[in-house]
């Protein structure tokens, strides 16, 4: 088993950088990478200032992984000069000196449009993208490092915490109110910051952190004082260059802090959403199923299959449209979600009941399937021969089989509830996970598409894998390897 | 023995020779079985009118998206149903009826176009693929990859580069889509090509592609005409969707799906608008599945007598 698991996870590594590899491409070599300033107002307010411009389009692609990118301003301040203005210069020695040293490195040396003075950059190989991809995908606080600082402390709320000093974040281990108790910064999965959208947040950051109004707690901050606060503290990470109002709030230079907010996050709200509908499309799809299975060909069969291929063959928009307008018409419950915003179920109702009408159809279809199949086997007709009741066959050994293949697809189907559903998302204007890729990919959000796809990716290995053994757990019979290979390979030194 | 209530028959010579049995041909079958089934008739016409006013209205009304001539007349805007507007008028004072018939035309083009090309890349690939232990080593592993690239992430990419436009569409969407069409049939393939009867062809030396295209492919006909009637109108749903998502058809193109996307949001003011589209493409998906699926009840061999 341990080694069938090792030989899956191993080859699920491998898709999973292959899925990489094709996404990385397609996106930064398919499409021109001045799009990402599609929708960017900044370069409007730079129009004026060609040199500003040069150099904010630089940095941002810098910053996005297109490529490498140094000024010579840099590059005299790197190399100590004394007089920076005379280095700046186009024609000094400093300038040959950069010009000649990045045109060998394989640099495209240009001149700022107006000062005239230089800067390089070279385009970032696939292949580094990737690679810095993976290697920025977990980070761990350096505790060990000399002046970590690491001990244990109380936090602004007096509550026991790890404390680091010379980390990136300050409380490394916290417990607060909210599940599970305790938490963690010691090690973090990163997979990018957000640009154009969701500006200076890390990907992970806009899928999983909560959203909405802000919460205001108080706090004691790092000087004594005690305010009211909307910053969530234990949060914080280290300022790199802070203004002397945050440094005044937080002498120990602990001051980038992200915000409180009260509703649930992106994921959360589309794992309700979807968990819901599961329940409600599981809950009344199997039993209709079976009911349909055993009442073949009678009205009832009839009726459950008509709306099984109406339901299969109209696109998802036309009924959710419809049962927003019905709801809201003659239910009174609201055909947006921000109209009660995610505190209040009513806002849950109609999308949960749009999602699960439709899965309805496909758990009805499958069930009825699988049972009709069974019933026509063998196994069936022997025991009706020895003198089982119908009843008995139906639900002991009929329904017991037909169950595992849709056994095998309920891991993915509530795991895929965190994927979102596109349309009933759109139609409600839900903040949940299913607009997050098109939406990003509208804007050219590259780090967002690759996160995302990222994510997703994870999410249909995990499932497959699951499944997988959900099935062989309640099917004796089926086995993911061969035992008895297994067997022989271990007894041979 | 003599009987008054008997006498002979005259020999006939040429009946001694045919055989009682009926003669057996699989696609007259398959044509007896699916136009004999109960509503067969009325499908077939309401799908021939819808097929046909498609192509036709479009001609007569000579409508296209990119004129609209009634923009400044607020006294067209969503005028009511009349005669002359069958379904009515929409924001800009076009009428609901020749929109809708451009739109449909225009899935049903999509529906069958790339159902078309998908079958019988998937057909061809996957039959091919089943049989052959090697490459389904690599097949598998690049199913598995792409399988987990989001489709609206290739097809907005792709869409990107190629431009908007019908043939672009198309193509984006048969690029990775007949890759689950192929596996289906693979894992077909991979469940009878080790039958005897196979077994017997291969010991006596049939080549590959007279094995695939003899032996197997004639036993999946029902298989490949079920997931041939599926395909049609989730092909048409796709459009829908990638035209409401805004990545779909150029401008020039009607659509059914921006349509709905676009007339949603009058919902509750002219509902009208909305419920053209929508059942139209009913119409069209239902009929057409319902055929499919009637087409594949008539192709399975174990059903005809």
């Amino acid at each position: 088993m341990k080694s069938y698991l090792i030989m899956r996870l191993l080859r699920s590594f491998i898709s999973l950088t292959l899925v990489m590899s094709i996404v990385f491409s397609l996106i930064y070599t398919a499409i021109p990478k001045d799009r990402v300033f599609y929708t960017d107002t900044n370069i409007e307010k730079l129009q004026k200032r060609p040199d500003d411009l040069t150099n904010y389009k630089h940095l941002q692609w810098a910053r996005l992984g297109f490529t490498e990118y140094k000024t010579l301003a840099e590059f005299c301040r790197e190399s100590g000069a004394l007089d920076l203005s005379a280095c700046n210069d186009s024609g000094s020695d400093d300038a040959r000196l950069f010009f000649e040293k990045y045109l060998s490195l394989g640099f495209t040396v240009e001149a700022f449009p107006q000062s005239g003075t230089l800067f390089a950059y070279r385009e970032i190989p696939n292949y580094r993208r990737i690679l810095n991809f993976w290697g920025n995908l977990f980070q761990v606080e350096n505790v060990f490092a000399k002046g970590s600082g690491l001990h244990f402390g109380r936090d602004f709320n007096g509550n026991l915490a790890l404390i680091g000093r010379g980390t990136r974040h300050k409380y490394l281990i916290y417990a607060n109110g909210a599940f599970p108790f305790i938490h963690q910064n010691l090690v973090r999965i990163s997979l990018g910051q957000s640009y154009p959208t969701y500006r200076g947040q890390d990907v992970v950051q806009v899928i999983s952190g909560r959203q909405g109004r802000k919460v205001v707690q108080q706090a004691r901050l790092g000087n004594g004082e005690v305010v009211e606060t909307a910053l969530d503290l234990h949060s914080c990470r280290y300022n790199e260059n802070p203004s002397l109002q945050l440094l005044g709030m937080f002498p120990d230079g602990f001051s980038d802090c992200s915000p409180m907010r009260r509703g649930p996050s992106m994921l959360a709200i589309s794992f309700i959403l979807g968990f819901g509908s599961l329940v409600l499309s599981y809950g009344i799809g199997l039993p209709l199923g079976v009911l349909m299975a055993s009442h073949q060909g009678k009205w009832i069969d009839r009726l459950g299959q008509a709306y099984i291929i109406v339901m299969m063959s109209v696109p998802s928009l036309a009924y959710v449209v419809l049962i927003r307008y019905l709801g809201g018409r003659y239910g009174g419950l609201p055909t947006m979600f921000a109209l009660y915003g995610s505190q209040d179920i009513r806002s849950f109702m109609l999308p949960t009941l749009s999602l699960a009408i439709g899965s309805v159809a496909g758990r009805m279809m499958w069930m009825r399937r699988y049972m009709v199949d069974q019933s026509s086997q063998d196994y069936v007709r022997f025991a009706r021969a020895t003198g089982l009741g119908e009843g008995r066959i139906f639900s002991r050994h009929i329904f017991r089989n037909a169950i595992g293949p849709i056994a095998h697809g309920l891991p993915a189907a509530v795991i895929f509830t965190l994927s979102g559903a596109l349309i009933t998302e759109s139609v409600y204007g839900i903040p949940g996970m299913g607009k997050l890729l098109p939406d990003s990919i509208a804007v050219y959000n590259n780090t967002m598409v690759i996160g995302i796809t990222f994510f997703f990716t994870v999410l249909s290995i995990l499932s497959t894998l699951l499944g997988d053994m959900l099935l062989a757990i309640l099917d004796p019979r089926i086995a993911l390897y061969d035992k008895h290979k297994a067997g022989k390979r271990r007894k041979k030194p | 023995m003599r009987d008054p209530r008997f006498e002979f028959a005259p020999k006939d010579g040429r009946a001694t020779e045919t055989i009682a049995a009926p003669t057996y041909s699989y696609w007259r079958t398959v044509a007896e079985q699916f136009f004999n089934k109960k509503g067969m008739p009325a499908l077939i016409a309401v799908v021939a009118s819808v097929a046909l006013a498609a192509f036709l209205q479009p001609l007569m009304s000579g409508y296209d998206p990119r004129v609209v001539p009634h923009i400044n007349d607020p006294s067209m805007r969503f005028l009511g149903i009349s005669r002359q507007f069958p379904f009515g008028t929409d924001d800009v004072g076009n009428s609901v009826w020749d929109v809708v018939w451009a739109g449909t035309r225009t899935s049903l083009v999509i529906g069958f176009l790339v159902t078309g090309i998908n079958s019988l890349l998937g057909i061809l690939v996957g039959a091919f693929w089943g049989f052959s232990k090697k490459m389904d080593a690599v097949m598998l592993e690049v199913y598995n990859v792409v399988n987990s690239v989001p489709d609206i992430l290739l097809i907005t990419v792709l869409m990107y580069l190629l431009g908007a436009g019908f043939w672009q569409l198309v193509f984006a969407m048969c690029v990775t889509g007949w890759m689950s069409g192929a596996y289906f049939i693979r894992t077909q393939v991979m469940m009878i090509r080790d039958r005897e009867y196979n077994l017997v062809s291969r010991t006596l030396g049939t080549p590959l592609y007279k094995m695939v295209t003899r032996n197997v492919l004639p036993y999946l006909v029902s298989v490949i005409t079920t997931i041939i009637a599926g395909q049609i109108p989730a092909a048409i749903s796709m459009e829908v969707m990638l035209s409401f998502l805004g990545i779909g058809l150029s401008v020039e193109t009607a659509s059914l799906g921006r349509m709905i996307s676009k007339y949603s949001s009058y919902f509750s003011g002219y509902p009208h608008l909305f419920w053209a589209p929508v059942s139209m493409l009913a119409i069209v998906t239902v009929s057409l599945y319902l055929m499919g699926q009637a087409i594949a009840d008539a192709s399975d061999p174990k059903k005809h007598r």
